[in-house]
Formats: structure tokens, sequence, C-alpha cells
């Protein structure tokens, strides 16, 4: 919790996390470790997801039915949970991204003439 | 919820298999496994806030967190118990007098009234704005008039009130009577208890005399008798059949303030039956309702059609008088409404001074708990969070508070009850309902807001770090925190001064109008009055004989030698207002009169009151003979003589009046007395004449001596006099004149003294204020203090800056203090008596008195701060 790193990660926005779990679960059920890792390794650790809110967000997930959970084995053979985007999920998934998508750039439209 | 049970299980594992996971990484990635694992858990966050948000999703967060906060809250009152109870007491207090206070006014300003649809129910008023004359009553023949050609209301009634003598129930008494026309029950819509309501029959002349009782009176003199329907009671003298018994809870709306023990129809009323054949005033009050749907003004269109209508067809009489229909609820609260919404106002700021005292005490405290509230956020509690967990602490502290107020309205409202003056209207409806325990869960709560705020917007952004390296919990704002506690106490000193300069206003009212001349000498003065049957004593010879022989028996009673006789009494009584011409002098215009008020007194009357003679002689013996042959005189007031015979001599003039007015004659007018103020205290005396008591006998008669037995001793003589003559005659109404002064100034002193006792309140609870502020000014400056005696400031030095600070603030209140009541002094202006709203003396008088409590409220941590020991000081903190 030193200074240094607080300034370094980039937070996430409200919601925005919902987003990147969704996205990272289209490609299959994992279990928590896991989507933080994904999520770290394909934003090239820019986005450094305290981990713990993870968990918060997926339970806010599974309460919309966008997400299921279920009992697993995981990679070294221990039981974990996984989670699974359901068809709903999918659903929300690519309204939101179009969504954000529509966002980012009106933001970048804005932001461009100014550097 | 249980969906959500089901998902959380295995949460505390699933997260420590992630931070496993985690270390394993990091080991991978070459770190030692020490390192690894505080890594991995520093990167994953916190775990217990993490289960504690994930468990969040699944419940009714802010429910939990409110019994949270609550149980912490109450937890946290009872960790400082003398915090706690200086608060709760001091918002019980305020709390129970806001919540007393508030009922009266719900009783009387806001319960919709106790009868079927009672914004149809209207009074309509006679009224001569020409003669300044407001709000009187309606001729009866004018009534019938009103009564027939009307087609706005479905019903009308009329109603005026007196006693009556009950014999044959136990011993003699005077019976308060509502005497009505028969509509008048109808017309409210009340049921009876037994038996029935008044027909239009009972109205008719020659119609059996029949009556209707209280319960009260039915249980008290008649033994609740279940067989009492058709029985007779013998009212003054004459029997009549109850045909009906109104329950307890029946009052009369409007115009009589004692409550009534029987009605009886007009028609058969000695006195008023009389009178329903004149159109002479003041008349009656005339109660009427709306048929449904008719707007109040479409009634008064039509009244005021009638009025123009009666008035060109009786011009002696109408012309010039108009009626006013006025809803009922507003005539009922019309007397009390300014009062009570002045002490509505004036509860309601100590109230305010209460909140912001215990604001104080809540930043003081805020202050000392700046170090949890830095840990909390530093656990990563969200600013809201901690908002909304200080505002539940004080909400909590408020509803304490609150609870206990209610209790002490209970009581407070009965000693209300018993404080309130005579006449108070909906005496009876003044209590602790839904309504206004309602009103105490607001203010309560309100009060918890209020004083939640201050201390929750400065506890909620502390400076973590600041208030964590600070060690004794001081925080980094003082700067703010100070300036927010010195707002607090100027309020609290302008607050505090609003009141008390209301209170000091009403203060001084009630002085002057206390100490006004009456013009008699009330002291050792004491009045009795006897009324005589008109069914048995009915004529005017058996009534001046019987006077002549009480006040014979009465004058050789041993120390009652001082005794008179007087119709009626100032002040006591009602006045008798009757209009008069003067010999030579042009007929009255018709519509317009001179009127004076009128007394019939024996020869020692003025003796007794002690009523100077100003001019010519008092009536003599010779006097006392029944005129003609006697010849008719009178005695008039200064204030008459002033008026109507401006630069004359009216000595030897001839005056023409009467009572009843039909039995008008000329008077020689014999001499000239002093003013009296026979209508009340605070109107000024008006003009007034006297004549003999032998000449204008009344069926009855007030007994004035003035004497130094004892009030009860003297009543006893005078009822054992009374009762030699005639047993069946009730004496009433004894009591000494300065009894009944006092009596007669009751409304202003019931105003006053809750006033003064909020004024006093507010003294206390400012004078405490500044107090709390001043001693924590004081205490967090020790150190300041310390270093300014070590480099050899004088202690003199440090009180001198420690009580000119205060004194800025001081003044500061004291100065909005006296821009608020400028500008709501207006408000009073209707409660005060020869006392501007502005009065500089109760100004100046007030400020003195706030500055120098709260400045020796001052004193004590000034002084404390000038004994500081620089050593100890320096080594503080």
């Amino acid at each position: 919790m030193s200074t240094k790193e607080q300034k370094e990660r980039i937070e996430l926005l409200q919601g925005t996390l919902d987003l990147l779990i969704l996205r990272t679960l289209l490609l299959g059920p994992t279990h928590g470790h896991a989507i933080a890792k994904a999520i770290e390794f394909r934003s090239e650790d820019v986005l450094q997801v305290e981990q713990g809110s993870l968990y918060p967000a997926l339970h806010r997930l599974i309460k919309r039915r966008w997400i299921t959970v279920e009992d697993g084995t995981s990679e070294n053979n221990r039981r974990a949970k996984f989670y699974r985007l359901t068809a709903s999920g999918r659903r929300q998934l690519t309204a939101e991204t179009s969504k954000w998508n529509k966002l980012a750039g009106a933001i970048a439209r804005i932001l461009r003439p100014a550097e | 919820m249980r969906r959500g049970k089901r998902m959380l299980e295995n949460l505390e594992q699933e997260i420590r298999d992630h931070i496993e996971r985690e270390t394993h990484d990091n080991i991978e990635r070459g770190l030692p496994p020490e390192e690894a694992r505080y890594a991995a858990i520093r990167k994953f966050g916190n775990v217990t806030r993490v289960q504690e948000e994930t468990r969040d999703v699944w419940t009714l967060v802010w429910l939990e967190q409110l019994v949270q906060d609550i149980r912490f809250g109450l937890r946290m009152l009872r960790k400082s118990p003398g915090f706690t109870t200086v608060a709760a007491g001091i918002l019980a207090l305020a709390i129970g007098a806001s919540t007393a206070i508030f009922s009266a006014v719900y009783a009387v300003l806001l319960q919709p009234l106790p009868y079927a649809n009672p914004q149809q129910l209207v009074v309509v008023f006679g009224a001569n704005l020409k003669e300044g004359v407001k709000e009187t009553g309606i001729p009866y023949l004018d009534f019938d008039e009103l009564r027939a050609q009307n087609h706005v209301f479905s019903e009308t009634a009329a109603t005026a009130g007196h006693s009556l003598t009950l014999t044959g129930a136990g011993d003699p008494a005077e019976v308060k009577t509502e005497v009505v026309t028969p509509e008048y029950f109808s017309l409210l819509d009340v049921k009876p208890l037994l038996g029935r309501t008044f027909l239009s029959e009972d109205g008719r002349r020659g119609a059996a005399p029949v009556v209707i009782l209280s319960e009260n009176l039915w249980r008290d003199r008649l033994g609740a008798d279940p067989r009492i329907l058709g029985k007779s009671i013998t009212l003054d003298k004459r029997p009549f059949a109850v045909v009906g018994v109104m329950p307890g809870t029946f009052r009369s709306p409007v115009f009589i303030e004692e409550p009534r023990d029987i009605w009886i129809p007009m028609v058969q009323d000695p006195l008023f039956g009389g009178l329903m054949t004149l159109r002479s005033r003041p008349g009656f009050g005339i109660l009427a309702r709306l048929r449904p749907g008719t707007p109040s003004a479409q009634a008064q269109a039509e009244m005021d059609a009638i009025a123009a209508r009666l008035a060109k067809e009786w011009p002696a009489e109408d012309s010039g008088w108009t009626m006013g229909v006025v809803p009922l609820q507003r005539v009922i609260a019309g007397n009390v409404k300014t009062a009570l919404l002045v002490l509505l106002g004036s509860v309601g700021t100590v109230l305010l001074i209460a909140c912001v005292n215990i604001a104080n005490l809540f930043l003081t405290r805020a202050t000392t708990r700046a170090r949890e509230m830095g840990i909390r956020v530093a656990l990563g509690a969200g600013r809201n969070r901690i908002v909304r967990q200080l505002l539940t602490e004080s909400v909590v502290l408020g509803l304490v508070g609150g609870t206990l107020g209610v209790f002490l309205a209970y009581g407070g409202v009965r000693e209300l009850s018993s404080l309130l003056p005579s006449g108070f209207p909906r005496v009876q409806d003044i209590r602790i309902d839904g309504w206004v325990l309602g009103f105490a869960l607001l203010l309560s709560v309100g009060a918890g807001v209020v004083f939640g705020v201050a201390p929750g917007f400065f506890a909620a952004g502390p400076d973590v770090q600041g208030s964590l390296k600070e060690g004794s919990g001081h925080t980094g704002k003082g700067g703010v925190q100070r300036r927010a506690r010195n707002l607090l106490a100027v309020a609290e000193v302008a607050l505090a001064m609003v009141l008390l300069v209301a209170a000091g206003l009403l203060i001084r009212s009630f002085a002057t109008l206390t100490s006004v001349n009456p013009g008699f000498d009330a002291d050792h003065l004491l009045k009795a009055e006897v009324s005589l049957p008109q069914f048995e004593y009915s004529t005017p010879q058996q009534w001046t004989a019987f006077s002549n022989e009480l006040l014979t028996r009465i004058q050789a009673e041993p120390g009652m030698q001082n005794s008179a006789i007087a119709v009626p009494l100032p002040l006591a009584d009602g006045p008798v207002n009757l209009g008069f011409e003067i010999e030579g002098n042009p007929v009255v215009r018709p519509g317009t009169s001179r009127t004076a008020d009128y007394v019939a007194v024996s020869p020692g009357y003025f003796r007794v009151m002690q009523i100077p003679l100003l001019r010519g002689r008092l009536f003599s013996e010779q006097d006392e003979m029944p005129a003609p042959p006697a010849p008719r005189v009178t005695l008039i007031s200064e204030a008459l003589a002033r008026l109507y015979f401006p630069n004359q001599d009216p000595i030897g003039k001839r005056m023409s009046f009467g009572f009843p007015p039909k039995g008008k004659s000329w008077r020689e007018v014999v001499g000239i007395v002093g003013d009296v103020r026979d209508v009340s205290l605070h109107q000024e005396p008006g003009p007034m004449m006297y004549v003999p008591y032998a000449q204008a006998p009344f069926w009855g008669a007030v007994v004035v001596a003035r004497t130094t037995l004892s009030t009860s001793s003297a009543a006893n003589t005078i009822r054992q006099d009374v009762r030699s003559i005639d047993k069946d005659l009730p004496v009433t109404d004894i009591e000494s004149m300065i009894d009944a002064l006092s009596a007669s100034v009751a409304q202003p002193r019931f105003g006053m003294f809750l006033l003064s006792l909020f004024g006093a309140l507010a003294l206390i609870l400012a004078a405490a204020g500044i107090f709390g502020v001043i001693s924590y000014s004081v205490s967090s400056r020790t150190r300041e203090v310390g270093i300014r005696v070590a480099l050899g400031a004088a202690r003199g030095k440090i009180l001198q800056l420690i009580l000119s600070e205060t004194a800025k603030l001081v003044l500061l209140g004291l100065a909005i203090g006296i821009g608020g009541a400028l500008a709501l002094g207006r408000f009073l202006g209707s409660l005060l008596f020869e006392v501007r709203p502005t009065d500089p003396l109760t100004f100046a008088g007030v400020a003195i008195l706030l500055a120098l409590v709260t400045l020796a409220a001052a004193y004590v941590p000034a002084r404390r701060a000038m004994r500081v020991d620089p050593m100890v000081a320096l080594r503080h903190e």
C-alpha cells in the first residue's frame, strides 16, 4: 500500500471491472485468480486490479444472472469455484462493449486537440 | 437471500486459495517465499473488507448497517454517560416543552372541530364599523328575518348564556345555562347520551318548559338517575321537564367560555325570552351551517344584502349595521392564535438552542474521536459511511431525548391545562395523540439530524495522516473547528437574545397592565353574587325589598359595615352598555349611538370602592326611594362628562336612558365621579353612568364589602345572611377583588409565564453553550497560554485575552439577536399592553443581562487558563 504503487495503478471506473470480467469469461469458464491474472496480462499490466475487488464484482454479476458458478478442478488438480458466462451475460457484454467503445471514442475525440 | 447464502459458502476458502495461487506465481517469478506471500496479500487488498463487500452484495446493506450503527450509537452513548445524560436531558426538556405546546396548537388551530362536517359551521356576527364595533351579536328580530330570508344556510340557531337557580336537588345552586333556539343541537349534529335534543315544538310560545342536562350535572346532583327522563327539575322556582342528557364530552363550541350545566329553549328563559320580541343590541350569538357546497363568500354576499334591507326597513335600529360570516374554527382560535403561535415559536427557539448546544458537544467529541475516525478511514470506511454512522448516532440520541421528552410532555400537558386561563378554547381536546406523537418523533429525528450535521461534516473528511500522527487526538483542522464552534456560540446568543426580548416585552407589558389603576381600591375588597329566581321574585319591588334587607343585615355584622350593592360590578361582571340621550342636544342620528356602561348602586358604593367624587354630590338616602315619587337622578363618570359635555357643566342637565332599554326615563345629573376600568384592565375607561339601585333594581345583587375579615369568614357571614332571608337562594362567586382582578389578566399572565420560562431556559442553555466553547478553547490552548506565561505575559492579560475573545462572540450574537428581535417584534404587537415591540429599555436590559451571564459563564474557564502552570502546560501533549 505504498504511495508510489497507488499512483501508478490506473483505477478502474465503476462498472468497468464488470465488463472486463464478462469479456474474460467469454473465453471459457475459469476461477477467480485466473480472471485477475488474465485482466492483468491482457492489459499488459497497466490495469492492476486490486484482486480482492474481483469478488464483490463476481457476486454482483451472479446476482444479476450474467454469470453462474460451479465447482470444478483447476489445472493443478485443486478444487476451485469456476465462473461461467450465461446467455444473458453474453448479451450484456455485447451491449456494454459497444457502449464502452462509443464512450472511449468520444473521450478520445475531446482530448485529442488539447494534446 | 437464500441464493446469496449458498453463493457465499466457502468464500473465505476461495480467497485463501486465491492468495495461495498468487503466492505460488510470485515464487515462480523468483521471489523468496516470505516476500512472495506478502506481495500476494498486498495485491489482494483488505481481506475483511472484500468479504464484507461481497456479503453486502447479497444483503439489504443499508438495513444491516443501520442496525449496526444503531447498536454502535447506543454503545457509544452508554460509554460516555455524562455526555449522554446532559445531551439527552437538554433535548428531553426542549422536545417535551415543544410537544406540550404543540398539543395545544394542534387542538386549537389544526384539529378539526368535533362536529360533523365542521367546515360548514360558521358564526354570523353583527358589526358597525362606523362605531368601531366588531363581532358582536345580532338582535333577535333581525335573526328571525335572516333565518327566513337566507338561501345559504341549512340551519341557523341563536344562543346566549347566563345562570339560573336550581333548587330541590341538594343545596340551592347556580347552574350555568345555555339558552338556545331548538335548532342548536341538530345544527351541530350532536347526539344526546339519553333521551332527545330539542324539537321545534319546544321553541314555540306556550310550550311546556323542557331542559337538557349535562352529564356532569346529571351525575353530580341527580345521582345519575337512569329514569330521569320525564322528571322535573326546578329552575328559578319553575319546573322544567328533563328530555335529554348530553354526554360529558359535549361543549358549547363558541360564545360561552365555561362548560354549561343545562340547556333550555330560549322562549322559556326568564331573561332572554323577553328579548325575543326586540331589536335590541348586543343581541344573540348566531351559529349557522352552510348548505353543502356553499362557499362562505356567497353566504357573506347574501348577509350583506339582508343587512342592507334591514337597515332600510329599520333605520333607527339597524342603519350602519352589517353582518359578517366567519368560519367557526377561526372564531374559536381567534383569541389565542397569536399567543399560541408566539409560544410555539419560542419553544421552537429553545429547541434550536438546545440543538446548537448539543452540536457543540458533538463537535467537541468529534475532535476527541478524530483518531477513531482516522482509523476507520484508514481501514477503508467511505466518507458517506462515516457521515451516516455519525448521523445515526445523533439521531439515536435525538430519539432517546425525544422519548424522555414525550414523558415530560405528558406531565407538561397536564400542567399546561391547569395553567390555561379559563375560557381558553378546546381545553378538553388538548392531549397527546398520534399527531402530537408524530410531531415529537419528527422533532427528535430533525434535532438529531441538525446537531449531527456539523460534527458529521467535520469528522467526515479527517485528514487521516494528520489525525493518526497527532498523538493526543487533536486534528490538524483546529482552525475550521474553532470557527464552527464560535459560529455555534454566536447563534446561541442570537437566538437567546430574540427569545429573551420577547419574554422581556411580555413581562414589562404584564407589569404595566397590573400596575394600571382600575379606578377603585381593590385591597380588602370582597365580592359575592346573589341571584334571585325571577319566577318567585318577579317584581322590582320584591327585588328592592330583598336587597335592602340583605344590605341591612350584612352591614349589621361586625367588620362588614362598609358594604354596598352594585349590578353589574366592574371587571367582575360583563358590562351593560346602554344608549342615552342628552336633553337639549339633538336626538342621536340613526345608526350612531351614544352609549355608556350602566351600573345600579346602593348609596355607599362609591365610599366602599373608594371611587372619588369629582363634582356635585353622591347618591343620598333620599335617592333610595323608588321613583317616582323621588326625583330620578344619575351620576356620570369623568369620561362621559368630558366626551359628551365638552365645555359645559353637566350638573343639573338631564339624560334619558334605562334598563331594560324599553324603560327609558329622564334623569338629572347630580355629580361626576372618577373613571373606572370596568371592562378590562387593558381597556381605557369608557363613559359610565350610575343610578340608585332603588330606582332601577335588578333581580339579583353583587355585594361588595371592604373588610379586614378573611375571605372565608366574610363569605360565611354573607351566606348566613342570605339564607336567613330565603333558604333557597344560592350565593356564588365569592372572591376577593384582588383575585377577580388577577383572574381578569389570566391570559396575559399565562403567556408571560410560559415565555419567561422559555426565556430562562434559553438563557441557561446559552450560558452553558458559551461555557463549553470557552472551556474547550482554553483547554486546547493550554500550550499557547503556557508559552505566553513563560515568556512573561501577566496572568491578568491572559484573562483579558480570553474574556475579550468571548466578548467579541457575545457582541456579534447580540447584534444579530437584536436584528432578529426587531424583525420578529411585530408578531408580538397584539399581545403587548402599552409597550412597543421595539421598547429600548427591554432591549437594553436583556442585552446587558445576556452579556453578563455569558461573560460570567466564560469567566470560569478563563480563570483556569490564568492559573495554568507554564511547566505543566509546556509538557502538555
